[in-house]
């Protein structure tokens, strides 16, 4: 069970629903995942890290899908179930 | 990619433990055992050697497996299993590299980054995907650990934890050869 209260989308600022929705529609999901919540919880953390985040995960010389995969060996490796 | 976690981990586990001196970076490190000379090597650890010195276009056999060479049998079978791990296959070789890259540099592992940084750049690897690779590597290092400080339990239903979440897509939804 989580140690804090997850911040519901609706509770964000309008600005961060936005970027909430967008994270939706990068996913093909139908919910916010709870990390995007937790990170906009403190929106001068969230915003900056979600920006980064977003461009970092973007096609480039190792495609999304090549990325994605980096960041399941990351997760593995120090064993996140997350 | 499961077996290239594996594999890596373990690989750097010994290495890193036994203290072998990266292959390719400077290091005061000193093996804190023997390795086997390569001179008295029996024909079959011979052979194996040429393999391991072709397979990663090396002058030398990689001092772990040096040291596995202490039991022939251990030695040919670990090969193995090993050089299947990396051989092309849904995943290609150099995204394999790149993934053990990441596993060892979030293990901390000296000598698999050393290792695994030479590969990946031998077979391909370009200073704009590395730098793509490490922004990666060290964000996901950031959320996994804020993940876990906090307790997030997954947004996806894995099955296993009792607890209501999102279906997860089906595994063949994502065509393999996608990487």
């Amino acid at each position: 069970m989580e140690i804090v209260r997850v911040t519901e989308a609706h509770e964000l600022a309008q600005e961060d629903q936005r970027f909430c929705d967008a994270t939706k529609a990068w996913f093909k999901i139908d919910f916010v995942p709870k990390m995007s919540r937790v990170l906009l919880t403190v929106p001068e953390f969230g915003r900056p890290y979600g920006r980064a985040s977003r461009r970092a995960m973007t096609d480039g010389a190792l495609t999304r899908a090549q990325k994605e995969l980096i960041a399941t060996m990351v997760s593995a490796i120090n064993v996140c179930e997350y | 990619m499961a077996y290239v976690a594996g594999v890596t981990h373990a690989l750097n586990a010994v290495a890193d433990g036994l203290r072998l001196p990266p292959e390719f970076s400077p290091s005061p490190r000193e093996p804190l055992l023997p390795l086997p000379e390569l001179a008295t090597a029996s024909p079959e650890v011979k052979a194996v050697f040429d393999e391991i010195v072709g397979f990663y276009a090396l002058d030398r056999p990689p001092a772990v497996f040096r040291w596995m060479a202490r039991d022939v049998g251990f030695l040919q079978s670990y090969w193995a299993a090993t050089r299947q791990a990396f051989t092309d296959g849904a995943l290609d070789r150099r995204i394999k590299e790149i993934l053990a890259f990441a596993a060892s540099m979030t293990g901390k592992s000296d000598y698999g980054v050393d290792f695994h940084l030479r590969e990946a750049r031998r077979l391909g690897l370009t200073d704009q995907a590395l730098t793509e690779a490490v922004e990666v590597i060290q964000l996901f290092n950031t959320v996994t650990k804020i993940a876990d400080a906090l307790r997030l339990q997954p947004d996806f239903d894995t099955g296993t934890s009792g607890q209501p979440g999102a279906q997860h897509p089906a595994a063949s939804s994502t065509p393999p050869g996608a990487a």
